[in-house]
């Protein structure tokens, strides 16, 4: 078997895929927005909410996080229709994503907020903070700290699990590369540029955030 | 001149009650040191004289004037009276040194940052870490992390300053230096109320020793009728048992 690959012959491509890419950054940055206020919400209910809430919070996060993502946006597209929610492919993605990253960001912050030292509290009340200036000043900064390394891992693999959205005929980078794969066949330089684009995406966004992590919040983040 | 004054004070935590008449004074530039057996009620004292813990009766009075402890304002006050160290360091772990110590004379008093960073500055060298200004305190050593806390408490220039077992957490190298800090500051006049098991340094720098046992003040005299004469069967036994050690 003789394969020779033909690189040529997709680099004309390459700004169709990286138009793609560009919608993959976008649907991940939505849904982890969305799923960031979900989580702080749902952290908040758990920590201090009544049983109730707290049981309704706990349904939904165990839900989420016991279920593929796939199922779960599956769902979205195919039965909230019948109940007279009719959604483009792009808006059932992006409800998905963002019910699904809210609940995982829901655990994850509620290990912020279980992190924080009483007693380092205490210190800031006896020098005179106001409730206000204690959250300000040492709470914040404390919770940063503790959450911007398990943030940015999930804000990561939520980046590489935007692929998803292919399936529903989503345009992003991985449906691009199905498109120019069937118009090509070029399967093997097709996938492995995919696959070089997704690294030099999730290589530029770790570097980023480890700097920012490290810079502002003093995060224990290795720069690659 | 009396400067802490407590008068038959009661604290609880929900059902249980943790203190019951205790009264107690401080005279002002007065060093009164606390020992007691573990659970005997000292932290909770002085959380209750920070107004972190509010008492069920009684008093407590600085300078003559009784605090009001469901007042908001009352309680500001008292917290830029008095100020505290921890066992544990409790320091700010997001804040360098410097900002640790400047942040609460900059922040809640209001006071221009230039001239706190100064003062700072003079206080740290005077604990020995004029050097660590820009060091974390995950990157220093107990001893050093203690030290900070009791400048940071200085920095807002306290009538009063608490101490509580401010050596217990430490390795016995570490304790001297914090101890010498303690001894300068009982040259200076400072008003101090200490918490320690540290017997030796009690009975030096001491005018008087409170045993507390079980929530409640045993006795209270001079460390020479504490240590070497005590009154109640309870200290003995107490200051017998440790002083064995
Ligand atoms: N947050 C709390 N909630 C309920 N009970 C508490 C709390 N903190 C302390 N207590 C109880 O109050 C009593 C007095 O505790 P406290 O910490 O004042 O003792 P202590 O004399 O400082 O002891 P140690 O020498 O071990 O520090 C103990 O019986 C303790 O169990
Ligand atoms: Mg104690």
């Amino acid at each position: 078997m003789d394969i020779t690959l033909q690189f040529g012959q997709i680099t004309p491509h390459l700004p169709y895929l990286l138009g793609g890419a560009w919608l993959s950054l976008q649907i991940a940055f939505l849904a982890f927005c969305g799923g960031m206020m979900l989580g702080l919400l749902g952290a908040t209910a758990l920590s201090f909410g009544p049983r109730w809430l707290r049981a309704l919070v706990g349904a939904y996060v165990g839900f989420f996080m016991n279920t593929p993502q796939l199922v779960q946006i599956y769902f979205i597209f195919f039965a909230l229709p019948d109940a007279g929610l009719l959604m483009e492919p792009y808006e059932a993605v992006l409800l998905g994503m963002t019910l699904n990253a809210g609940a995982y960001l829901t655990e994850i912050q509620r290990a912020g907020f279980t992190s924080i030292h009483r007693t380092e509290l205490e210190a800031a009340q006896t020098i005179g903070f106001s409730l206000m200036q204690s959250v300000r000043y040492v709470i914040l900064p404390h919770i940063m700290k503790v959450l911007f390394p398990p943030l940015s891992n999930h804000y990561i693999l939520m980046t590489l699990g935007t692929s998803m959205a292919a399936i529903f005929g989503v345009e992003e980078l991985t449906g691009r590369a199905l498109n120019l794969n069937s118009q090509t066949f070029r399967s093997i330089e097709v996938f492995s540029i995919t696959a070089g684009l997704y690294i030099v995406i999730t290589f530029i966004a770790t570097t980023l955030l480890a700097l920012v992590g490290r810079g502002f919040f003093r995060a224990r983040m290795r720069i690659l | 001149m009396r400067h802490l004054d407590i008068v038959d004070l009661r604290a609880d935590y929900g059902s249980h009650t943790v203190l019951e008449r205790i009264n107690l004074e401080v005279g002002k530039g007065e060093i009164v040191s606390l020992i007691g057996p573990s659970g005997s009620g000292k932290s909770t004292l002085l959380r209750v004289i920070l107004g972190l813990l509010p008492p069920i009766a009684g008093e407590v009075r600085i300078g003559g004037q009784t605090i009001d402890y469901r007042n908001k304002r009352d309680v500001k006050a008292i917290r830029s009276r008095v100020a505290v160290v921890f066992q544990q360091y409790n320091l700010f772990q997001n804040m360098d040194v410097l900002r640790n110590v400047t942040i609460a004379p900059v922040k809640v008093k209001g006071r221009p940052r230039a001239e706190v960073e100064e003062e700072a500055k003079l206080l740290l060298t005077r604990v020995g870490l004029g050097d660590k200004l820009k060091s974390y305190p995950d990157q220093l050593s107990g001893g050093q992390q203690q030290r900070v806390a009791i400048a940071r408490a200085l920095a807002l220039k306290p009538e009063i300053l608490l101490l509580d077992e401010v050596t217990s957490a430490l390795d016995p190298e570490l304790v001297n230096e914090v101890l010498d800090t303690i001894r300068d500051l009982a040259t200076e006049g400072m008003t101090m109320l200490i918490v320690s098991h540290e017997m030796a340094f009690v009975r030096e720098v001491s005018s008087k020793v409170v045993f507390m046992a079980a929530g409640h003040v045993v006795e209270t005299g001079p460390p020479k009728q504490i240590f070497d004469n005590p009154q109640m069967a309870r200290t003995q036994d107490f200051v017998g048992k440790i002083l064995r050690h």
